[in-house]
């Protein structure tokens, strides 16, 4: 689609990964202002390089979002630089590489590293930016990017999925409260998208469940993983002029492997 | 907001409603041309948007099913088939008040979904879940109005951008879903506080 988001300040956190990047460059190619935030300051820079715009429409900052002090000072660099925050993607995520194994087994430390990150950063971050959002009273968009974990439940990544699901929950609890405040809130939940993380374990030769993706793919009708492209569309039109009445929601942008049971 | 459907021909089956009849003006406006014979790239079924009395939407059913093997036989070309079910949010949120047409709504939702799962990857197939629509209401029923968020009906055109966004040649991964334009009321029925 192609839409027009006429100079609105975008902030993406965990923007130099697959899906952030993604997310980036459909803004940007419909007139956004995209702010490329992560936690890796040098990764969210040479990406930025790469946007059309140029220093006038692009920016690239250091936010950890897992780091209340991180994202006040992030989010004060944006209003110092573009004086706005119209849109803003929680897309930073991190789930277990090295720990998949059922909760009884779970480290606690690595719980911890994941909800920090997933569920108290993305809180950390909403409140930062939605307080220039409102105060501006100009209205607003947040996309929460959630999984397909939150929806339907996986195994071995207790953590994630609890933290996926939360942010399902939170997506519509947000809605009902920014609502009257002119801000609407939706979520997309990816199926299983390329991305450095899922090649890692699925869709490369030596990946760690690679002789298990012919099976993993008989559930998702579409029988292939998503690209970042295919989730950044559906962000995009969440952040756009178009989507005015849809708030609360949750899509799934998966392939049809949460449309019900493929046997 | 613009999609790209040139050269894309559609089709509309079902009730012949205000809403129904923008979308066919919206696609025509972004570039698909009405065809009433052969395969259809784009099917859009039509179901009584306005809570009532239960109906029979088998004739939305058979040719859902019909033009959905028609489009996977055509065969390779990854989403080129599109199938949109135009539903009441009551799909997946039951009304009290009417039993009979939140099942049947209900069941046009369990169909669409398993559709979609037996026409991969061929064809996509998704539902619009229309809230409280236009004011007097084109969709959905004046009672959603207490506990939706954005405190106003959506707009004919609201819902009809969300359609497009469905029907977008570049929403390829976008299969098996409902899409709600209703304003958070499927999320906040809970309680109008
Ligand atoms: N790839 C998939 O299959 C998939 C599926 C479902 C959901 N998701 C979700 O999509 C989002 C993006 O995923 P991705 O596949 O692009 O991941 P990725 O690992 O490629 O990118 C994540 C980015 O977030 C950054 N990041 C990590 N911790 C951060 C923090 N504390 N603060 C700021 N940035 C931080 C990383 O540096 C990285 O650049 C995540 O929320 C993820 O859970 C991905």
């Amino acid at each position: 689609m192609q839409t027009e988001l006429d100079g609105r300040v975008a902030i993406v956190t965990g923007a130099a990964g697959a899906i952030g990047r993604a997310i980036c460059r459909r803004l940007a190619e419909n007139g956004a202002r995209v702010v490329v935030s992560d936690v890796v300051e040098g990764a969210a820079q040479a990406f930025a390089a790469t946007l059309p715009g140029g220093a006038d429409r692009v920016m690239a900052c250091r936010i950890d979002i897992a780091d209340p002090q991180s994202v006040e000072s992030g989010v004060a660099d944006v209003l110092r630089r573009f004086g706005q925050v119209d849109i803003l993607v929680n897309n930073a995520g991190i789930n277990t590489q090295a720990h998949r194994v059922p909760i009884d087994a779970f480290p606690p430390s690595e719980w911890d590293r994941i909800l920090r990150v997933d569920l108290d950063g993305t809180y950390f971050m909403s409140r930062a930016a939605l307080a220039p959002m409102l105060a501006r009273g100009a209205g607003g968009r947040v996309v929460n990017i959630a999984s397909v974990v939150g929806l339907a439940a996986l195994r071995l990544q207790s953590s994630f999925v609890a933290a996926k699901a939360a942010l399902v929950h939170l997506t519509r609890a947000m809605a009902l409260e920014l609502g009257p405040r002119g801000v609407l809130v939706n979520g997309v939940a990816p199926g299983s998208v390329l991305s450095e993380g899922t090649r890692a374990l699925f869709y490369s030769p030596d990946g760690s469940f690679a002789g298990r993706t012919a099976e993993f793919m008989d559930h998702v009708p579409m029988r292939r993983p998503g690209t970042p492209e295919e989730i950044a569309e559906a962000v995009l039109f969440l952040s756009a002029p178009e989507s005015s009445y849809v708030t609360g929601q949750v899509l799934a942008v998966d392939g049809g492997w949460t449309a019900g049971s493929a046997f | 907001m613009r999609v790209d459907l040139d050269r894309q021909g559609f089709a509309i089956g079902g009730e012949n409603t205000a809403v129904s009849r923008a979308l066919a003006a919206a696609l025509l406006d972004n570039g698909a041309a009405e065809i009433r014979a052969g395969i259809s790239d784009i099917l859009i079924l039509s179901l009584p948007l306005c809570p009532g009395p239960g109906f029979d939407w088998s004739a939305q059913k058979a040719l859902a099913r019909e033009a959905g093997a028609a489009m996977q036989a055509r065969g390779p070309g990854e989403g080129r088939g599109r199938i949109l079910f135009l539903l009441s949010a009551a799909a997946a949120l039951p009304l009290r008040r009417f039993p009979d047409y939140s099942a049947d709504m209900a069941a046009a939702l369990a169909f669409m979904r398993a559709l979609a799962m037996q026409l991969a990857p061929e064809v996509r197939v998704n539902a619009l879940g229309a809230g409280l629509i236009g004011d007097p209401p084109l969709a959905g029923d004046p009672a959603m109005l207490r506990h939706a968020a954005l405190e106003r009906p959506g707009t004919i055109s609201e819902l009809v951008d969300a359609a497009l966004f469905l029907l977008d040649p570049r929403a390829t991964y976008l299969t098996g879903q409902m899409l709600s334009v209703d304003g958070s009321w499927s999320v906040g029925y809970g309680r109008n506080f």
